[in-house]
């Protein structure tokens, strides 16, 4: 029993690690500060948000399910290597996509200054819009769609599109009438995770010049100077943000992966002959290419031009690192002590999710929260260096709880109760049983979720902007930095290094995560 | 627990060890002899060097969180009274006004800084001082545009220009800075039918920075755009070919403001309200006021120093020599509020 009470303690912090900024949001907007914001103009904004996340849903969905059923589907050259590659462009942080598009289709651009040369071919895509944020941010989330999908795919086995096809379907027939229905659960939490991200997003949007919710909040706050109205006005994010969790949780009470386990056979890919084939080949290329190397490659031709701080960058890559796998390591542990109590308190569980989707000006104002009881309270707390690793830490779990949350619980669904009855009857306490039975079990879902998290972190800006210690810069915030003072090569190059550091840890994930099948312990998350 | 998720932990751990021990220890002294610690939303690869030279003449160590004003403000207001910083330095006196209406700068008297700052360029109380200048003033298409034609600030707004302006967001502190001066010298009527003419001149709806709208000029989408002085500079003097292309044809106007001259700014620092170290705060304010630092960070971003007496370094002196507006800079934060009201009801997004 002493065992399950710390358990339970360390899952009843990692709730609160994760709740306290929200309680810091809602806290602040009952105050009585104004400000005077037209209700026209907020009409706009959040019609504009809205609108941003149902572009991006919507193309998430199409460009993620379909790139999803090829690869799974049907045998095409490059089929293997596209099955992990097509999830590289999450090593790309959303606000570096967004500088090289925005360079890239400007009016005064070097390519458009080339176009508007030749006669007739003088127009290119306004990044710089609604449409283009969306875009954007739809290339950068895509693979969250693409590793949900193709993840049901595989898990669903052959029998019952085989089944359609024995009974007369079509290809076609059998992907409308069978696959997409048990895919759409699956689909709806691959979408309500791009949603989420989008609405969370800090730095791209801004870049892009496209006015949210957010930008109402940041006006309130300091050209009003009303804490209270921004909090307010964060609120319907909140909501927004709860709304999300609850739709990725509904989709996954239909998913039905389990019961196809025990007569699990790999599905028989169709081959595409010949244009058919090449026409996948050049779909695949295409979103890799607008995903990441166009993006990646611009940004390197633009790096080229100017010789970087080294020494700086190399300070910020270590912080980077560090933080990432300081940040990484300490939110699973939370997690898993949260998804280990998860039965016992579902909604502690689920609430501790919300600051994955909640936008970052207003994490912000809900991490200063805490953070200032701490500082004012907690004498030298303001100024130790050790104090602000761990708040940064503490800002990390708080932000990206779910990231972990989802990946170790999905992991744990693998222990059944017979497993853990055996382990008592064998003479484990509980939480010996959680030790020896239920963790080892997880542990490849943990390293799932420590990839994820280290991923974000490293691209991660609000939360490290505000709450870092002195001399403490990350890559993020030092292309962060350049891009806020219009000095875009020299935002390149710590963008570039944050790929560096990601790609790996992409590719190590979903390498993991496309190698494993249904039965296999170790293996999907 | 599992071989491969212990090795995974023993890694990360020592990462964050090595990744702390590479923060380079802050901690203030408490004996207030030693450190100063700096919030700053200027950054510039010249920083480093400043700070270098004020470290070699005085000794003391200056510790740094960089980051945009408005994060810097939220943070020293949460810190509150334990917060250690000491200065805070940032772009645009509506910034600074920003965190003087936060209360959080003290005024400081010091003869060195009176001395070296213009009285226009300063709070009058002395929460904060101007340390170098820049000019809110006119990009233009020399090829369609005649000088004459954009020599004030109405003409910004005329029907000569409809469809022919650039201009940032309103959410730039440098637009309600400029419309703040605007309404102390016209009021808000004048200053709010001054709005509508911009809103009516925009070729296209505000998105980027700056550099963007000069760069539009040169690209034909407008004929002239609102910029500050420095970026025009730097891209005048840029390294790339393609920015110092844009500036054969896009030419620098200083329009007069009521015949006084081009509406002016400052970066500029002040003393944290709780500074911990506050007289090696006023040591780094003084030092930053200096000539040779002035003339560091003029040389390092073209924007021209404060003091009228120290002369801009190349390339930036080519633009030097334009009659500023002797307005005070502390007019422009209190009218904030109301121009982002003004601005928003005009359309300017």
């Amino acid at each position: 029993m002493r065992g399950l009470t710390v358990l339970r303690l360390l899952a009843f912090l990692a709730a609160a690690v994760a709740i306290a900024p929200l309680i810091g949001v809602v806290a602040a907007a009952f105050g009585d500060g104004r400000a005077d914001i037209a209700a026209a103009d907020l009409v706009r904004y959040a019609l504009t948000s809205m609108a941003l996340a149902f572009l991006v849903g919507l193309s998430t969905a199409v460009l993620g399910s379909v790139s999803a059923w090829l690869v799974v589907m049907h045998s095409f050259p490059g089929r293997n290597i596209f099955a992990w590659a097509l999830a590289l462009p999450l090593a790309a942080p959303a606000f570096a996509v967004a500088y090289a598009y925005a360079d890239l289709f400007d009016v005064a651009g070097e390519l458009r200054t080339w176009m508007r040369a030749v006669p007739g071919l003088d127009w290119g895509p306004q990044m710089r819009s609604l449409p283009g944020a969306a875009f954007v941010l739809s290339l950068a989330f895509y693979p969250y769609v693409y590793l949900t999908v193709r993840a049901a795919l595989v898990n669903q086995s052959s029998q019952a599109i085989e089944a359609a096809r024995s009974l007369g379907c079509s290809p076609t027939q059998a992907l409308v009438r069978v696959a997409l229905p048990l895919l759409r659960p699956a689909l709806a939490a691959g979408v309500a995770l791009a949603v989420m991200e989008t609405l969370a997003d800090y730095g791209a949007v801004q870049f892009l010049s496209v006015q949210t919710l957010t930008t109402g909040v940041v006006r309130s706050w300091f050209v009003y100077g009303s804490l209270e109205a921004a909090a307010r006005l964060a609120l319907p994010l909140l909501g927004a943000a709860a709304l999300l969790l609850w739709i990725e949780r509904l989709s996954r009470k239909g998913r039905t992966d389990e019961a196809a386990r025990a007569r699990w056979r790999p599905i028989q890919p169709t081959p595409l002959e010949g244009g058919r084939g090449l026409l996948a080949l050049a779909f695949c290329i295409g979103l890799l290419t607008l995903g990441l190397f166009l993006p990646a490659g611009w940004l390197a031709i633009k790096a080229l031009d100017i010789s970087p701080d080294w020494p700086r960058l190399v300070r910020a890559a270590s912080h980077s690192l560090g933080l990432g796998l300081g940040g990484a390591i300490a939110t699973v542990i939370l997690a898993t002590c949260l998804a280990l109590s998860a039965e016992r308190m579902p909604f502690t569980a689920r609430i501790s999710s919300l600051g994955y989707a909640t936008p970052g000006a207003v994490m912000a104002i809900g991490l200063l929260a805490p953070a200032s009881l701490l500082w004012q309270n907690v004498p030298g707390a303001v100024s130790g260096l050790g104090v602000g690793l761990l708040l940064l830490i503490y800002a990390y779990a708080a932000r990206l709880m779910a990231a972990a949350l989802e990946p170790v619980e999905a992991g744990l669904t693998r222990v059944t109760p017979s497993m853990v009855s055996a382990a008592r009857t064998l003479g484990r306490s509980e939480t010996g049983a959680a030790l020896a039975v239920r963790l080892p079990i997880a542990s490849g879902a943990m390293l799932t979720a420590v990839l994820v998290v280290f991923i974000d972190v490293v691209k991660e800006l609000p939360a490290t902007l505000i709450l870092r210690p002195f001399n403490v810069d990350t890559l993020a915030v030092i292309a962060d930095n350049y891009a806020r003072d219009e000095r875009l090569p020299n935002a390149g190059w710590p963008s570039l290094m944050i790929l560096a550091l990601t790609l790996p840890a992409v590719i190590w994930l979903t390498r993991k995560i496309t190698a494993s099948r249904p039965g296999d312990l170790n293996g999907r998350h | 627990m599992h071989m491969r998720t212990n090795i995974i932990m023993s890694i990360g751990l020592a990462a964050l060890l090595v990744a702390c021990g590479q923060g380079e220890t802050p901690a203030p002294d408490k004996a207030g002899a030693g450190v100063v610690n700096l919030y700053t939303a200027r950054h510039y690869d010249t920083d480093a060097a400043l700070y270098a030279r004020f470290t070699e003449q005085t000794g003391v160590q200056v510790n740094v969180i960089e980051g945009n004003a408005d994060q810097l403000i939220a943070r020293i207001t949460s810190e509150g009274a334990a917060s250690p910083a000491d200065l805070f330095v940032t772009a645009d006196a509506g910034a600074l006004w920003r965190a003087q209406n936060a209360n959080l700068l003290q005024p400081v008297t010091s003869e060195v800084l009176t001395a070296a700052i213009p009285a226009n360029l300063r709070d009058p109380e002395g929460r904060w001082y101007g340390l170098n200048r820049r000019a809110r003033i006119i990009a233009y298409d020399s090829t369609k545009v005649q000088p004459a034609d954009i020599d004030t600030y109405e003409e910004i707004a005329s029907p000569r220009f409809r469809g022919k302006l650039c201009v940032r967001s309103a959410d730039s502190v440098y637009n309600l800075s400029l419309v703040g001066a605007l309404i102390e010298a016209w009021g808000p009527e004048r200053t709010g039918a001054w709005t509508r003419g911009v809103v009516a001149n925009m070729a296209r709806p505000p998105e980027g920075g700056d550099r963007d709208q000069i760069r539009a000029v040169n690209a034909g989408v407008c004929e002239i755009a609102l910029t500050n002085s420095y970026y025009y500079i730097r891209m005048a003097n840029s390294d790339d070919a393609a920015d110092r292309d844009v500036t054969t044809r896009v030419k620098l106007a200083f329009p007069s403001l009521d015949g006084q001259g081009a509406h002016v700014n400052i970066s500029g620092g002040g003393v944290a309200a709780n500074a911990p170290n506050r007289a090696n705060a006023i040591r780094l304010l003084e030092f930053l006021a200096s000539p040779e630092a002035q003339t560091m960070v003029s040389a390092g971003n073209n924007e021209f120093p404060a003091s009228p007496n120290v002369p801009a370094p190349p390339p930036t002196d080519a633009y030097a020599n334009f009659k500023a507006h002797p307005m005070s800079v502390a007019t422009y934060g209190p009218r904030q509020a109301e121009a982002q009201s003004l601005m928003s009801a005009a359309g300017w997004r």
